[in-house]
């Protein structure tokens, strides 16, 4: 092989490897696989039968490409849920999983609710009601997959649902992350530069009392589907991709028994 | 008609029945008929009996005389006939007749405080008793005097002799027929007894068989004499009968209490139904009055918020015109106890049932539900995984499901979530069908893919306390699951468990707005000694046991079907502010846990008394598996009212283990507070068990206030003497004269010219001559 050759191959690879790696950061930013994530193939939800739907949640946009609130979907909460049934023994519709919006009363019927990109997260008051009575029922909601520059709409949105709450942020010694898996959760290292600073845990108590009911936690400046959706590719190492899961199942395991 | 006008036209027959019959109905009853015609009477009655004969054959040949007229002669003359012979046959009654001044008759006059209402004539049971008996100078007592030499005793708690009408009290706060008999018995063993004589309302509230008495007066043949004092259904009276309350409720326990009201005179009418705490009024209701004579059971609703032991006041106010006012309340003693109960919930997998139950017991102070989560099965080479919440310490459960009786009979209750037969050990499995059994637990076993006959439970012992069959073998759930509308049962509409609102119609309102739960267990029949609370109702009409109990050895053991009671709060049906699941849980738990034994229990009997009565302090005291100690050194410590403490020894029965009894007698009124406790043969401390016992004067005597005939009656009958009405008293000295007992005499009362006798001869001979004038036969 000349060395013409050998830097042709080598550009190419290089070009191969650039064009997967732009098309898998643009598939997270909305901006690719428009057919993959096209809104006819969102599958219809899950009717109730009493096992455990990974139900994630819908808001309305008008950008351009995916909807932020369906990145990941559907293989992210695939893998997640073919772990979760896996490892614990939480009884599971696996392989279907639903997308509702705020203002389907169906959601009630699902105790543990998924948001991601919650940047774009706008609700009109009905459902501004609806999450906070869903909240206080009994409900529990895990938000992922967000920069920090999403942190400000995300924390607009959620004062409408509680008013007097404070996200508090949480430790490593917080019981969430001891409920199925002991983990330290800052171990993992967010999967792409572009989330911003350091992940943080944050969570809203009732009474802003960290020893009462959580309602909500927020893997901020963090996307731990990122590591579910890209498990079976290799992008991210096994370790860290591991301990995503790990989150995964503690803050789901935490939600229907806490 | 009224009991007036029944005396009345009583009076008016016994007088006509005197004049006709010659002697009262009392002798007829007493005496034994006989003829006592001699041989030539007897002859002439013959020769009268054949001329008869020959009239009659004589009328047979009449040719004139036919048909329906001879056969009406025939038997008129034949009556005619045979009037006269039976007369020519001097009938006549023999009488065993009472030697005067020979024999005894206690009269035993009640002096209790029933004695004070009014409803003889207008006035008071005690007037009729002065008046008739209390007098050495009343018609009466003249007359029994004449016959018989008297003694007259007073009676209430106690009998005794009496001195003076001025001991005369109406004052005694209960009546003891058997004990007053016994006494009068006993004093005149060995004297020719004529009878005694009881007059008395019948109110005896001894609690005690009066057989014993009957048969002692039996054996001696000492008939009784009663007279029934008062009116047999009061006129104007609304009594409090009954109230269901428990002896030992759970502090904040909400209480649903049966109470049952009677009344005459007031049907119809609206009253307050008022239930106090120590004078502070915890509830009050408008409840209508029942037809007269009839019972209304009223459910009331309350809570019992403050600990230790309470005196609740279930009254009716007086009403204008009240005979009885007093029987208007009731007040009735209850421990209300405190502390954390602790129920283990095992949760096969982490769904969402647990957590809401947990939330909808957080804030009762009274349940620690601790919860026992399994988060994944075990494999060959880790066993289960489970999350523990709610536990005391870091040790507590730390195994998992406890391995020994002693671990788990700590709980007073246990909640099986969906896991399988299989996850428990032979033992394990045994343990918890003791639990029930032998702990007197409660067992409640809920719905799930991994319950019942799911999960593999068919055949186990556990099987056997549940209040349904089970298929034996592991049958899948169904799929899709039985979505099912539920509704209380009528023994559900009104069970303390499934009050999920405060009013009777609130609760089957809020029944009916709940949205639908789902089934994935198809049950085997109900169990023929259990109860279904609560139904469902699945898509095709058919019905699907919700809520079923039954008692199971000393504990109960429940189903509860669905495997999602937690839509009850989530669903988006269910309003926020809607604490309907809480409600639910908390009534469940509760109940669950109330009634449940420790290993010490105490109790009394009976649970109310007056000072100076004695009672027995019962105790049972167990080891921490549950079996009873026995050669224990127990004492019970009486806290009386005044503070002053007694310590009583009890003594093992040695009749059962683990039994311990002891008396003690109250020398003060109010609440006295007995502590159960000691140490076991090894010197080991046992625990302690505490049970209160109210100390006041009986209000027994006004209720059920009226003449109770039909026990004064029966005394009379079993003893052979006579049941007489105030009215009748008259009557009473021929009665005991001619009853046949103590020193007698025969008598002869001939019968022959009784008036009823000649009537009927003159009657026969005019229709006999009105006859033929009719048919112009004469």
């Amino acid at each position: 092989m000349t060395t013409k050759r050998i830097r042709a191959a080598v550009v190419l690879g290089v070009v191969a490897v650039a064009t997967v790696a732009a098309a898998t950061i643009s598939a997270q930013r909305g901006g690719g696989f428009r057919q993959r994530f096209a809104p006819q193939n969102f599958a219809p939800p899950v009717r109730y039968d009493g096992k455990f739907v990974f139900v994630r949640m819908s808001y309305p946009y008008v950008g351009r490409g995916m909807p932020p609130w369906s990145h990941d979907y559907p293989t992210g909460e695939t893998h997640f849920m073919r772990i979760l049934s896996t490892i614990t023994n939480v009884w599971s519709h696996v392989e279907e999983s639903s997308i509702l919006s705020f203002s389907d009363p169906e959601m009630f019927k699902f105790p543990l609710v998924y948001l991601c990109e919650p940047g774009y997260w706008e609700l009109t008051e009905t459902e501004v009601k609806a999450l906070r009575s869903y909240l206080l029922k009994g409900g529990f909601m895990v938000v992922d997959d967000f920069p920090s520059w999403a942190w400000g709409q995300f924390d607009f949105t959620m004062s409408r649902v509680f008013p007097g709450l404070q996200w508090i942020e949480l430790d490593e010694t917080h019981p969430i992350f001891h409920t199925f898996f002991e983990i330290n959760p800052f171990n993992v290292i967010p999967p792409y530069a572009q989330l911003g600073g350091k992940p943080k845990f944050m969570a809203l108590f009732e009474d802003n009392d960290p020893t009462k009911r959580m309602y909500a936690i927020a893997n901020y400046q963090n996307d731990i589907s990122e590591f579910w959706e890209f498990s079976e590719t290799g992008w991210q190492p096994v370790d860290l991709t591991n301990e995503a899961y790990k989150i995964g199942v503690n803050e789901f395991v935490y939600g229907l028994t806490h | 008609m009224d009991q007036i006008g029944y005396n009345r036209l009583h009076s008016v027959f016994e007088t006509l029945f005197s004049f006709l019959f010659k002697y009262p109905r009392l002798v007829f009853e007493q005496g034994d008929f006989v003829f006592g015609a001699t041989r030539s009477m007897s002859l002439a009655a013959i020769v009268i009996a054949l001329a008869a004969a020959y009239a009659i054959w004589t009328y047979r040949q009449l040719v004139l005389v036919r048909g329906r007229d001879r056969a009406t002669l025939l038997a008129i003359r034949t009556a005619l006939f045979g009037l006269v012979v039976f007369g020519l046959l001097q009938p006549m009654l023999l009488l065993k007749v009472a030697i005067p001044q020979q024999n005894f008759v206690g009269v035993l006059l009640d002096d209790s405080r029933s004695m004070q209402v009014a409803d003889v004539d207008g006035g008071p049971r005690s007037g009729f008793v002065l008046d008739r008996f209390g007098r050495t100078d009343s018609p009466i007592l003249t007359e029994l005097g004449k016959r018989f030499t008297l003694r007259v005793y007073r009676f209430s708690s106690s009998a005794e002799r009496l001195q003076s009408t001025s001991d005369l009290t109406f004052a005694g706060t209960g009546t003891r027929l058997g004990d007053a008999v016994d006494r009068a018995r006993d004093e005149l063993t060995g004297l020719p007894v004529a009878g005694l004589v009881v007059v008395s309302d019948g109110a005896d509230n001894a609690g005690d068989s009066i057989d014993e008495s009957l048969a002692a007066l039996r054996a001696q043949a000492i008939p009784v004499f009663t007279v029934g004092v008062g009116e047999e259904r009061l006129s104007r009276d609304v009594q409090v009968t009954r109230v269901n309350l428990p002896r030992r409720v759970l502090k904040g326990t909400a209480l649903v209490i049966d109470v049952v009201v009677t009344q005459t005179g007031y049907a119809g009418r609206t009253v307050p139904l008022v239930v106090e705490d120590a004078g502070r009024v915890v509830s009050e209701q408008e409840i209508t009055l029942p037809p007269d004579g009839e019972s209304e059971t009223v459910r009331v609703r309350f809570k019992a918020s403050e600990k230790g032991p309470r005196v609740f006041r279930f009254r009716i106010p007086a009403q204008a015109g009240e005979e009885v006012p007093q029987n208007n309340q009731r007040d009735l003693l209850t421990e209300v106890y405190d502390g954390r109960q602790k129920i283990l919930y095992l949760e096969g997998e982490p769904r969402p049932e647990a957590k809401f139950v947990r939330l909808a017991t957080a804030d009762d102070e009274n349940i620690q539900v601790v919860l026992l989560q399994r988060t994944a099965e075990a494999t060959v080479r880790v066993p289960d995984k489970f999350l523990r919440l709610g536990v005391d310490s870091g040790e507590e459960l730390i195994n998992g499901f406890p391995t020994t009786r002693e671990e788990l009979y700590e709980y007073r209750a246990i909640i099986l979530g969906t896991i399988e037969a299989g996850a428990f050990t032979p033992d394990q499995q045994r343990m918890l069908e003791d639990f029930v059994d032998v702990r007197g637990g409660t067992l409640l076993a809920l719905g799930g893919r991994r319950s019942f006959s799911e999960g593999g439970w068919g055949g186990t012992p556990l099987s056997n306390a549940l209040p349904v069959t089970l298929d034996r073998g592991v049958r899948p759930p169904f799929d899709p699951p039985l979505e099912v509308v539920v509704r209380p049962t009528p023994a559900g509409a009104s069970h303390p468990a499934t009050q999920i609102a405060d009013t009777e119609a609130n609760n089957a309102a809020k029944w009916r707005d709940l949205p639908p739960l789902t089934i994935l267990n198809g049950l085997g029949a109900v169990k023929p000694g259990a109860n279904v609370l609560l139904t469902g109702i699945d898509e095709r009409g058919r019905e699907q046991v919700v809520l079923a109990h039954q008692r199971y050895g000393r504990g109960k053991a429940m189903v509860l079907t669905p495997q999602d009671t937690w839509l009850w709060r989530m669903h988006a049906k269910m309003a926020l502010e809607d604490t309907t699941h809480f409600t639910f849980w908390q009534r469940l738990t509760r109940w669950m846990v109330d009634d449940v034994p420790e290993r010490v229990m105490a109790s009394t009997s009976p649970d109310t008394v007056e000072r100076g009565d004695p009672f027995t302090i019962n105790a049972e005291v167990l080891d921490k598996e549950y079996k009873g100690i026995n050669d224990g050194r127990i004492t019970a410590r009486v806290t009386q009212p005044s503070g002053r403490v007694e310590e009583i020894p009890l003594d093992w029965t040695v009749e059962q283990d683990g039994e311990y009894r002891g008396r003690f007698t109250p020398t003060e009124d109010g609440v006295h507070t007995i502590a159960i406790g000691g140490t076991s043969r090894d010197g080991g401390d046992v625990g302690r068990g505490t049970v209160s016992i109210r100390v006041a004067p009986s209000e027994a005597e006004y209720f059920d206030a009226a003449m109770r005939a039909p026990l004064l009656r029966r005394i009379a009958e079993e003893t052979k003497g006579r049941f007489l009405r105030a009215n009748e008293t008259d009557q009473l000295a021929d009665a005991i004269s001619y009853s046949g007992s103590g020193i007698t005499v025969v008598e002869e009362r001939e019968l022959w010219d009784m008036p009823i006798l000649l009537i009927v001869l003159l009657g026969l001979m005019g229709s006999e001559w009105l006859y033929r004038r009719a048919k112009g036969l004469a």
